[in-house]
């Protein structure tokens, strides 16, 4: 495309200064699989490179030995093969174009779910600590920053090289003096664009500044208007505002004038070389060793020679600012999170699903490297659950109940004793094994954006609508589904917006039956549904944990009630347990968290 | 044209710039129109020169003759040179002028637009998220730049090196021109089709982009259930055929794309070999010199970019057009909180006494009602405490009291007026408000204290963070006062946080103070302290506190208890808890709450 000047967006070269060489030669590793096109890429960009400049050369032919001879029939034949050479450039420089592009996404495909697989693998720890945000941006901007590299780069840089040199052997072939002439100016032109390019790349990083200065001011004001507006704030604000924008506009006006100088002097340049091309060649055609054929096809190759110089220059830019984010991704590949699978793992196919933790101490920090104590969550917790009863876990908010859960299901390692599931330690299963049979129910219900039925099936292909289908009736909650719009097919949008709190509370709960697990774990909800919903959702429990272990964070009275055993749990210890007649006997911490959280929902429930 | 239109008063404005730049563009198009024909001139003197020259060979007038070629060749040279350092010089100044006001009318339009967002009511922000906002301010305004400048620009410069080009070439050979323009349309033509392709497949990308992203986002949210049913296998495949799709509308505008470079290598090239054909025969029929055809190669050259132009031109104008539109939608939302002419000019400050009679407030008209028949008054100088549920309506309630609402039904009064004759500016200075979600802005942490009073002196600002608590805390920040807060600067705990929104509504020595929920994040002692230097001005501020915390309310003259929009519970401490409603309960559990924690 022609160039838009001003209105081209600056690359970004941030981060590593220069081009690191090992870096380089990763991103191209990305190239490899698709060596074979990249070396078509090649082939077609030399040959394009070679019809630029012939069609110059023939000009001069169908001048010097036909025009002037008076050839007509020379001419059209002339004529014939530059509308060849012509159309041959045109096409080849289309389908090179699209070839490359069509090179770089794959490499960019390739790396992109490369990147996210990765990402995906990680183990819990590593998403507590990085925020989503940055993973976002390594599967897509930084991938995206390598593109031109991967897709135009190398092979446009040496097209241009190729174009360079072409032009140059058709200029020297025709007349080396003149050659020498126009080349004369190349340096002038060089030093013109590489002084544009250094002020012009300073000026970029302060606009970007500004602009990056300009949005967060917007940004932030936009947020928190309110306060602006309750604080009187407007008049002293507009003032800040006015003046980040001017700061703006200085800066973009600076950018102005190099673009304002750096075209005209680029045509003045040329006309240079042009000038020189007429007063020397003149004069060597005085002396008949110059036809004006020669003269005219210099006239076109001193324009088009600097064509190529001036992508070349661009190109280190693109490489430079594909830099900072291959490092960027590398460095998230080069580290790897994932929980370790076992080396030879015992393979179950059915669990009765006894549970067992035994003397399990966990913290979510590192351990020190002192050997202190470290800021325990779990103490020598031990407890036992056999196949077909019902666990429910209560405790203070930050007494380690959630970190029970996420524990059995080896979201995280513990640092000492044991978790077993059918008396094996779950470190010698598969991941995918132990979790295939364990169904988590949250608290807070995830929905993915898609239909309801996705939602229950989470995209597993094995399970058929009329397994959903039935799963959903069985816990009475197809009542509702039909009921929506699309039914099945209703797209619960993001974070299911469209759904109430009870119906994503019973999808939930439908996703797990058709998983059908033999343990199921439960955090329930703590915000009250009207007791419509709610006493379905009791129901859908009691159907759903029948002939299953399940593990409970208990917020509802019916809940600990129906329990076979209760552990109270409280900063870190299991302090008590036991049933729920016996633990209020005993008259202890159950017996207050009772009062506080559960003695309510008797008075509702009556 | 439409919301185009908009925009003329700007070209008024800087019409001093306007019309210097559209001359530099004439004249600038004018020299470099000229350069052909000195070249074509160079070029039909060699002939005459090589024959004279030949015609003395071997005398001694050849040397003078050369002398003089070398002479006449070189003035040649020059003039060129000249002729285009005469271009660039007024291409320059074009540049300066034109883009240059391109980029005053962006300053302009970006004031115009935030000046505007200050006056629109938090009822527009809720309907007009953040970002869509921000795109407004960024991109819609960038387009409407393009338009203004650049777009002028190139109209301007098309339109003079088209018309001179065609009229000296029109002198030379009418019949030439005609061939040698034959491509000329195609190529304006072409441009656009092509360019408008690429902005429907650019922006069919850019959503494509935007899903790939919220795929991300979301799988990455809900990593947790993803791993707990084994599904990260099913989830990467979804995440590959986005991925694909991707690659898919990349590839579709690849090839768009890659029809940029063949279109103008095709067409030019092809009005060039035109040239050389139809002026081949012309030479041969002696109708025109070889020098023409050099000279016709340089201006089909020279006319590429110009007729180009034109292409991108209208796609430019149709884009522009749209992010006009967009723009007009938010310059064109009616302030609806605002001084009208109800309000009281005289009223110079308020002394704090505040009155709700049957209020009540609903988002939308047809919608459920937030806030349902509110009716209390509290005496200037006295606290009045609200609790209530997560989503009772105790924020709307409170919010209704600096106008950042107001009541779909009923009045609120302040000092006995109804609060809309206030003048807004009057209302807000007596009014210091601790919202619910903090909200620091990325300044220092004195800057973010003063920003409740401009001009604030240090003494105020310590004195400030003093009564809320957090002298402290600064005093051990790195810099103090001057520590940055926010992404650029450290990170504030919740509790800090609290506070420093806590002491920008104190430093104002307010009339009424609004805390609204404003201690959620502090612990109980350091609510005491602060509740205690709040009490110091006892019977000069009317305080409304909203907690869930019994500990921050039980002093108050009045609480109310709200539920589901409506007044349940009304009285001191001591009246509710001997009513043994709502309130007693809520109170019984944090007592509970206390011993657990104890253990």
């Amino acid at each position: 495309m022609a160039q838009t000047d001003t209105d081209r967006q600056p690359d970004e070269p941030q981060g590593p200064q220069g081009l690191d060489r090992h870096l380089l030669r990763r991103i191209i590793t990305y190239l490899m699989p698709y060596k074979g096109w990249v070396a078509l890429a090649f082939v077609l960009v030399m040959a394009a490179a070679f019809l630029g400049p012939l069609r110059p050369r023939l000009v001069q032919v169908a001048i010097d030995d036909y025009i002037v001879a008076g050839d007509l029939d020379g001419l059209r034949r002339m004529v014939l093969i530059l509308i060849a050479v012509l159309v041959g450039e045109g096409v080849l420089s289309f389908i090179n174009a699209y070839l490359t592009q069509w090179i770089g996404q794959q490499a960019i495909y390739d790396l992109r779910t490369r990147v996210y697989r990765h990402i995906q693998r990680q183990s819990l720890r590593f998403f507590d600590r990085t925020p989503i945000g940055r993973l976002i941006t390594r599967t897509t901007s930084d991938v995206e920053s390598l593109s031109d590299v991967l897709s135009a780069g190398v092979v446009t840089i040496l097209g241009d090289l190729f174009r360079i040199v072409f032009i140059a052997y058709f200029m020297f072939s025709l007349n080396w003096i003149l050659a020498l002439v126009t080349l004369a100016v190349v340096p002038l032109m060089l030093g013109i664009t590489m002084w544009f390019k250094q002020k012009v790349r300073v000026q970029y990083r302060e606009t970007r500044k500004q602009v990056a200065r300009l949005n967060s001011f917007m940004q932030e004001h936009v947020t928190g208007m309110t306060i602006v507006q309750a604080f009187n704030r407007e008049r002293e604000e507009m003032r800040r505002f006015r003046a980040i924008n001017d700061d703006h506009r200085a800066a973009q006006i600076k950018t102005i004038f190099y673009f304002a100088l750096f075209w005209p002097a680029v045509e003045i340049i040329s006309s240079v070389a042009l000038g020189l091309v007429i007063w020397i060649g003149g004069l060597r055609a005085m002396t008949g060793t110059l036809t004006l054929g020669v003269l005219i096809a210099f006239i076109q190759y001193a324009r088009q020679f600097f064509e190529p110089i001036r992508n070349l220059s661009d190109q280190y830019n693109t490489l430079q600012s594909a830099m900072a984010g291959a490092e960027r991704i590398f460095g998230l590949l080069d580290e790897d999170h994932a929980i370790e699978e076992a080396a030879a793992p015992v393979r179950i196919d059915r669990l009765r699903g006894a549970i067992e933790f035994r003397n399990v101490w966990f913290t979510y920090d590192d351990l020190p490297a002192d050997g202190s104590e470290p800021n325990w969550i779990l103490r020598d917790v031990s407890f036992k659950a056999e196949p077909g009863t019902s666990v429910a876990i209560v405790g203070a908010t930050g007494a380690g109940k959630t970190t029970i859960i996420n524990l059995l299901l080896r979201f995280y390692e513990i640092q000492r004793g044991q978790i077993l599931v059918d008396g094996i330690d779950i470190r010698q299963l598969r991941l995918a094994d132990l979790r295939r049979h364990i169904g988590l129910v949250l608290q807070d219900v995830f929905l993915f954006s898609g239909s309801v039925e996705d939602n229950i099936t989470l995209g597993d292909p094995s399970i058929t609508p009329e397994q959903v289908r039935a799963a959903a009736a069985s816990i009475g909650a197809d009542r509702f589904i039909q009921r929506l719009p699309a039914a099945y097919g209703q797209d619960v949008r993001e974070r299911g917006a469209s759904l109430s709190h009870g119906q994503r509370q019973m999808l939930s709960f439908v996703r797990a039956l058709v998983y059908d697990p033999e343990i199921l774990v439960l955090d329930e909800a703590t915000s009250s549904v009207d007791t419509e919903s709610e006493h379905l959702i009791q129901e859908a429990l009691e159907k759903l944990m029948q002939g299953r272990t399940s593990l409970i964070i208990a917020h509802r009275l019916s809940t600990i009630q129906h329990a076979d055993q209760i552990l109270v749990m409280h900063r870190g210890e299991l302090r008590e347990r036991g049933t729920h007649q016996q633990l209020l006997a005993l008259g202890g911490l159950y017996r207050k968290l009772y009062e506080l959280q559960y003695k309510e929902q008797e008075r509702t429930a009556a | 044209m439409g919301p185009l239109a908009r925009l003329n008063p700007y070209y008024r404005k800087y019409k001093h710039l306007f019309i210097p730049g559209l001359l530099c563009a004439v004249v600038s198009a004018v020299f470099q129109i000229t350069v052909p024909i000195v070249v074509r001139q160079a070029v039909d003197s060699i002939p005459h020169f090589v024959d004279l020259y030949n015609l003395f060979g071997g005398t001694e007038v050849q040397g003078y003759l050369y002398a003089y070629f070398f002479a006449a060749l070189l003035f040649f040279g020059f003039v060129i040179v000249v002729l285009s350092l005469l271009s660039g010089l007024f291409t320059f100044l074009m540049r300066q002028t034109l883009v240059v006001a391109s980029r005053h009318i962006e300053f302009d339009l970006r004031n115009v637009l935030y000046e505007h967002l200050q006056k629109l009511p938090p009822a527009f922000y809720h309907r007009f998220s953040t970002g869509d906002v921000m795109t407004r301010a960024t991109s819609d305004i960038e387009q409407v730049r393009r338009y203004v400048g650049p777009a002028l620009m190139y109209v301007t410069r098309a339109v003079v090196v088209m018309a001179t080009a065609i009229a000296v070439m029109t002198i030379i050979s009418p019949t030439l021109t005609l061939y040698a323009l034959i491509p000329m349309p195609f190529l304006a033509v072409s441009v656009f089709f092509v360019a408008h392709m690429v902005h429907s497949r650019s922006d069919a990308l850019q959503q494509q982009y935007s899903r790939l992203t919220s795929r991300v986002q979301e799988a990455l949210s809900g990593i947790r259930v993803l791993k707990a049913y084994t599904r990260e296998e099913a989830e990467a495949q979804a995440f590959e055929r986005e991925s694909a799709a991707y690659r898919a509308r990349s590839l579709d505008l690849a090839l768009v794309d890659a029809a940029w470079r063949p279109v103008f290598l095709v067409l030019i090239g092809l009005a060039t070999i035109i040239v050389v054909w139809v002026g081949g025969h012309l030479v041969a029929e002696g109708a025109i010199t070889i020098g023409n055809i050099a000279e016709y190669i340089i201006y089909v050259a020279l006319m590429t970019w110009p007729v180009a132009s034109i292409g991108f031109v209208i796609t430019m104008v149709q884009r522009a057009s749209a992010s006009m539109a967009r723009l007009i939608e938010i310059l064109d939302a009616e302030p609806s909180i605002a001084d009208g002419e109800a309000t009281d000019a005289s009223i110079q400050t308020i002394q704090g006494r505040i009155t709700f009679e049957h209020v009540g407030f609903r988002y939308e008209a047809e919608g459920p009602p937030v806030l349902q028949d509110v009716t209390f008054d509290v005496p200037a100088g006295s606290t009045l405490a609200i609790v209530g549920r997560t989503g009772a309506g105790k924020s709307t309630l409170v919010e209704m009291i600096p106008r950042l609402l107001d009541p779909t039904e009923g009045t609120v009064r302040i000092d006995g007026r109804d609060a809309r004759t206030i003048p807004l500016q009057v209302l807000r200075a007596h009014i210091g408000y601790v919202p619910q979600e903090v909200f620091l802005f990325s300044d220092t942490v004195a800057g973010n204290i003063a920003f409740g009073a401009l001009d604030a002196s240090q003494e105020a600002i310590e004195q400030a963070a003093r009564e809320a608590d957090l002298l402290d805390n600064i005093e051990a920040f790195p810099r103090g006062f001057e520590t940055y807060v926010g992404e650029r600067g450290i990170t504030l705990s919740g509790g800090q946080k609290q506070r420093a929104s806590i002491a920008r509504a104190l430093i104002r020595q307010p009339r009424i103070l609004i805390l609204d929920d404003a201690l959620s994040a502090v612990d109980t002692r350091t609510e005491a302290t602060i509740l205690g230097h709040l009490r110091r001005h006892y019977g000069r501020r009317t305080v409304v506190i909203v907690s869930h915390r019994i500990s921050a309310v039980q002093d108050a003259d009045l609480i109310l208890v709200l539920d589901e929009g409506r007044i349940v519970e009304r009285g001191t401490h001591a009246d509710l808890l001997a009513h043994d409603g709502l309130y007693a309960d809520l109170y019984r559990k944090q007592l509970l709450e206390q011993e657990i924690a104890a253990l």
